[in-house]
Parts: structure tokens; sequence; C-alpha cells
């Protein structure tokens, strides 16, 4: 059985990451949490289902629309609800109250639109199911699997190996001084904001998928759970977003399976703290997209 | 929603003033004022939807009940709140509703302290009618009435079940009563060993880790107590994890949108309410025939039981000679209160004879469902 519990637990958790490692991206080039993030993943989610829906398309139609979907939703949310502020030299933590407005405007228009009810991905997508020794995998637990390390993996070329990617690494930095060597910040926060919730969009699918429980008010849970794990891994560190997102996923399903069920995200909370008590700056150390 | 029911509302009364103007001759005392609470968004959103219909059904049949209807979004609070301004602002001579057990367990304390009477069309979750005489009612068969025939059901289509593991919600009253006490109690009498009860709250997304631990007990059965959404995706997680075992859910589950959820996986399971979807007797299936016409899915258990519920208030309200004076208000609650308990042998137009006893609580002849092919069938 813990096997087999490993197994639901890396499958949790490598979408918790993919939140995870958004919260990070964006803190990492803003130094500011962007509280809308849970709620870009739930219209990840809605924008998937519906291509599935209209043009009866496959997963990987639904995965490639939701990743193009919430990169442009990121854009505007930093177009809106970002930028004017900084623009204007407003108070350094207003822009994180404006994400709060943009969260609570996106949950009343997806409800408005596809109703509050909790809905699911067709039954054709139904997985197939294999067993392998004393476990179960399912077609969509490999498809999580490999579109989260695939993402992952891209993501880290595209920090280390593009110019774009060292331009946002400069940028993290620090903005002023990107700035005097001639980098294009407010384009760098832009492409940041796509790639991050592109991210959050495609673990909107995902999760989907495999849980079929898709509603407007799937991201608040989520939302605060990548939050923490962006914490746990170290503020704005994109693989202490990785690991930290596997690991939380890990205890939350170790404590159904071995503790009282009804308290997961009490020990997932608990697990948190007792490691940022003993590591304030998260596991892997602050703001390191180097 | 809720913004829908106000215009119905809204509509009724201007009906009311444009017949006051023209001096037509109903008297106040024709329309009793009536609240109705239930869930028009938020957590259980379908079955709202479903006593929507009913409502409208019961309204084409005549409009002897002014209605003022509120959507509490399932949330305790909010029925809380209504149930208040009902009382106090809207000064209605009785309550329908809430739809779940948590919902009425705060609400009828409110009703009583405020003497209007109250009736639930649909909670399950024992004693919640007793602790508030005199004046709360439920026109539903608690689980404690319902899972007997239940579990009497299940084990005679599956003999050989000995032991079985329990999936429950405990964050959901009703869930939490029926799985953690009602249906334990229920398997234990008749032999069966309950292996473990694990549990989950409403609105979690990831089951996997439940059933997984479910699986390693090697159950028999698997029991589980929840409503549609959680039901629908635990059944789903159990079939994906290759468990073949039959499944026996309680009550939480009747409703279309579980079998829609489910898909395939909702196959053969079994379940219990009130309301005999496919009763040959005429004037229930003409009733389900016309409900089909305005629903794509059929009439469930929370549809059935609203429209019935606002049956014996409308015969309540024309028994009682109400006189719908505001200064009479006291004594018109009483009136209808004093009516409510004496129902007895009621021919409730759906779910049939039914009797409230000295808790309050409605007794009738419980109904065993089945999923086969995709709907809710009858055991009989």
């Amino acid at each position: 059985m813990l096997l087999q519990q490993l197994v639901n637990g890396l499958m949790l958790g490598s979408t918790y990451a993919l939140i995870a490692i958004g919260y990070a991206l964006i803190f990492g080039v803003l130094g500011l949490v962007h509280l809308a993030h849970g709620e870009v993943f739930m219209m990840g989610a809605l924008i998937g289902l519906q291509l599935v829906l209209w043009l009866h398309a496959g997963p990987a139609v639904a995965l490639v629309g939701a990743l193009l979907g919430t990169a442009v939703l990121g854009m505007i949310i930093e177009l809106t609800a970002f930028r004017p502020i900084r623009a204007r030299h407003g108070p350094v933590f207003a822009p994180m109250v404006s994400t709060i407005g943009v969260g609570l405007i996106l949950q009343e228009v997806a409800t408005k639109v596809f109703g509050g009810e909790q809905v699911g991905f067709p039954h054709r997508l139904e997985p197939v199911t294999w067993r392998v020794g004393p476990i179960t995998i399912s077609s969509v637990q490999l498809l999580i699997l490999g579109v989260s390390v695939a993402l992952m993996v891209a993501l880290h070329l595209w920090v280390t190996r593009t110019r774009m990617g060292m331009a946002m690494r400069a940028s993290a930095e620090s903005t002023l001084t990107a700035r005097l060597l001639g980098i294009s910040t407010d384009r760098v926060i832009l492409v940041t904001f796509a790639v991050a919730s592109a991210l959050a969009g495609a673990a909107g699918v995902l999760v989907g998928l495999s849980f079929n429980a898709i509603s407007p008010f799937m991201g608040i849970d989520m939302g605060v759970k990548g939050l923490a794990i962006m914490l746990l891994g170290g503020l704005g560190n994109i693989y202490g977003a990785m690991v930290g997102g596997l690991l939380l996923g890990a205890v939350e399903v170790l404590s159904v399976a071995y503790l009282a069920s009804s308290y997961r995200d009490a020990f997932v909370f608990a697990v948190m703290i007792l490691i940022l008590l003993f590591r304030p700056q998260g596991l892997f150390g602050v703001g390191h997209i180097r | 929603m809720a913004s829908h029911g106000k215009s119905i509302a809204l509509v009724v009364l201007a009906v009311c003033a444009v017949s006051a103007l023209l001096g037509a001759a109903a008297p106040a005392a024709a329309q009793p004022k009536v609240g109705v609470l239930m869930p028009l968004s938020g957590k259980g959103a379908s079955y709202g939807a479903h006593q929507q219909v009913a409502i409208k059904m019961f309204q084409e049949k005549g409009d002897a009940l002014r209605l003022v209807i509120y959507d509490t979004r399932g949330e305790n609070t909010d029925a809380i709140n209504l149930t208040r301004k009902l009382i106090g602002s809207d000064q209605v001579v009785a309550i329908v509703g809430p739809l779940f057990s948590g919902e009425s367990e705060v609400t009828f304390p409110v009703a009583v302290q405020g003497k209007t009477p109250i009736i639930t069309p649909t909670s399950a979750k024992p004693g919640i009618a007793a602790a508030n005489r005199p004046w709360a009612f439920r026109n539903a068969l608690t689980s404690d009435k319902l899972d007997g025939a239940l579990i009497d059901r299940w084990l005679a289509a599956h003999p050989g079940i000995k032991k079985v593991v329990i999936l429950l919600d405990t964050k959901d009253a009703v869930s939490k009563s029926d799985g953690s006490v009602v249906l334990p109690a229920a398997l234990k009498s008749r032999g069966i060993t309950v292996l473990d009860s694990i549990s989950f709250q409403t609105g979690d997304i990831d089951y996997s880790a439940q059933v997984t631990k479910a699986k390693s007990l090697n159950p028999d059965g698997v029991v589980v107590a929840a409503l549609y959404n959680e039901g629908a995706n635990v059944v789903r997680e159990v079939r994906k994890q290759g468990m073949t075992q039959p499944i026996v859910a309680g009550l939480g589950v009747m409703d279309p949108r579980f079998i829609e959820l489910a898909g395939p996986a909702a196959e053969g399971v079994m379940t219990v309410n009130d309301f005999w979807t496919d009763n040959p007797d005429p004037a229930v299936a003409r009733w389900v025939a016309d409900y089909k016409k305005r629903s794509p899915t059929p009439p469930s258990n929370a549809a059935a039981l609203m429209y019935d519920t606002l049956d014996i208030v409308r015969t309540c309200a024309e028994k009682s000679a109400l006189s719908g004076k505001p200064d009479d208000l006291e004594k018109d609650r009483e009136r209808m209160r004093d009516c409510l308990a004496k129902v007895k042998d009621y021919k409730a137009p759906v779910t049939g004879a039914t009797t409230f006893d000295a808790n309050g609580d409605a007794v009738r002849q419980p109904v065993v469902l089945v999923v086969r092919q995709g709907k809710f069938e009858s055991v009989r």
C-alpha cells in the first residue's frame, strides 16, 4: 500500500509543484505574491473543459488551449492589476490587494458563465489503468507526470539557456540594475506572468482530468497550498517550489493513509511551519532564479 | 439566483397590489405567505434546481400560497439569517426548508424562538426535529428509518458480504451521522464487520489516498456516506483503482448529478430515499412525466419532497382558517403548527401516505434504488 500511496502523493505533488512554480517566478521578479494565481489555475481547468466539450477534442488540445488561454489571462492581469500601480509608484503592496480583487472577479465571472456546480471531463476521456506489480497506475497519472516533468525541464532550460531567461534572472536580481543595463523589465515581467500563468493553466487541466472536480471554487484551496509550497521551498525559488510540491503532496497523502484523514490540511501546514521554524529561508533559500 | 426568487416574490406582490386596486374580492387570508429556503447556488445547487422545477409545478396548479423564496447557498450562516428575515420582516406563517441537515440543525432553534412552524422537505439526520418541538417538522424519512431497508436489500443482492469499509464525508452533517452512527449500527446488527471508517471532507478533490487505504483492507463491499459530488468522485476512484466490490451509498447521492459525474462507475450502486421514481400509480406517473417535460433529468427525491411539502402546507393553510391579519400572525402560526402536528395518513401526491410522528418526523415506506444503465431504478 505504501508504494501506491507514494504514487498518489507524487501525482498530487506534481500538480502542486506546477502551481507553486508560478508563484515563485512572479515573486522572483516582482517580490510580490500574486493572489489570483489559484483562480488562473481554475480558469485553466475551465478553458480545457470547454475546448473538450465544444470541439470534442482530446486532452492534448485541452492542455495546449489552457496553456495559451491562461498565458494571455496572466498578461492581462499584469497589465491591469500590477503595471498601472507600478507606473504610478503606488504603495509596494498595493498590487497584492488588487490581485485579491482580480481573483474574486474571475470566480464570479466563472460562476456566472459556467455555473457554480462541480463538473467533470466527459467519460470518453476516462483513463486506462494498468497494474504494475502492487501498484495501479492510470494513463492520466502518466500524463500528469509526463507533462509536469516536461514543463519543469522546459522551464529550467528557458531560465538558464535563453536570453529572455537571462533577462528574467537579471531582473530578479535587481530590477533597477537590469533596466540600467538596457533590459526592458516591463517586457520581462509580462513574459514572466505569461509563463507562470500557463503553468497554472496546465495544472488546472491535469487536476481536472485526474480528479474530475472542476468548479469556480477549485482554485481557492489550491492557491493557498501553492503559496505555502513556495514559502516552504524558499521565496521565489523555482527549484524549491518543485521539490516542495512533491514533498507536500506526499505528506498530504501519507497523512490520509496513516493518520486522520480529516486533518490532511492541518498536517500539511504543520509540516510547513516546522520546516520554516528550522529553516526560515525555506528549504532551498530565498530567490535563486539564477 | 436569489434575485430570481425575489423577482418571483415581487411579481406576486405586484399582482396582489393590482388585484387589490381593482377591488378584486380575494381577501388577504386567501393567500398566506410561506417562506422557502433552498440552495440555488453553491453546495447542493443541483438539489435546489430540482426543487425549483417542483415549486414551479406546484405554483401552476394554483396560487393558494404566496411563496417567498431565498437561496441559502447551502451555508448555515445564510440559512440562519434568512430564517430570521422570513420570520421578522416577511412575516410568513410557515417556512419550508432548509434542505441540509446542517442548516436545519441551526435554523430550527431560530424558528422555535420566533414561534414559527418550520418544515424541512429533505433533512435526514436523526433527532433534529425532535430537539426542536413543537415548531419543527420534516417531511423526510430520517436515515435511521431508511438505512435498515437499504442494507437488507444490499445484502440480499450480494449475500457474500461479511466485511465492509465505510468512506464518509465528515464535514456534511447527514453524511457524518449516517457514516459514523446510523450505517455502522445497521451493518453490525446484521452481522457485518466494519473494517474501518475512512473520512474525507466536502469539497475535497483527491480521494486516491482514502481509496488505496480501503483497497488494502480487502473488504467484501464498500459503503459510501456522501453528497452527490463527493460520492460520485469517490465511487469513480474506487473503480479506477480496480476495486470491483459492490457499493452501497447513503441517501446523499440520490441526485441525477451523481450518475452524470460518476459515469459508468455508478452502475450497480445502491441507495435509498422516500420517492419511488418509477411508481406505476397513474397520478405519480403523470407527475413524473410532467416533470420530465420541464427538466432534462428525471425528478429526484429533493424535488418530490419539496412538491409534497408545499402540498401539505397548503392543505394545512386551507384547513386552519387563517385570519391573515398582521395582528393575528402569532395565532395563525400556532394554527399552522397544530395542523402540521396532526398530519396522519395524509395522501401526499408524489411520495404517498405520510404521517408525522411525535418527533415531527415523517413516516412512510422507504424505497431502495439501484443505478442501472445510467438511471436510478427502484428495487422492489
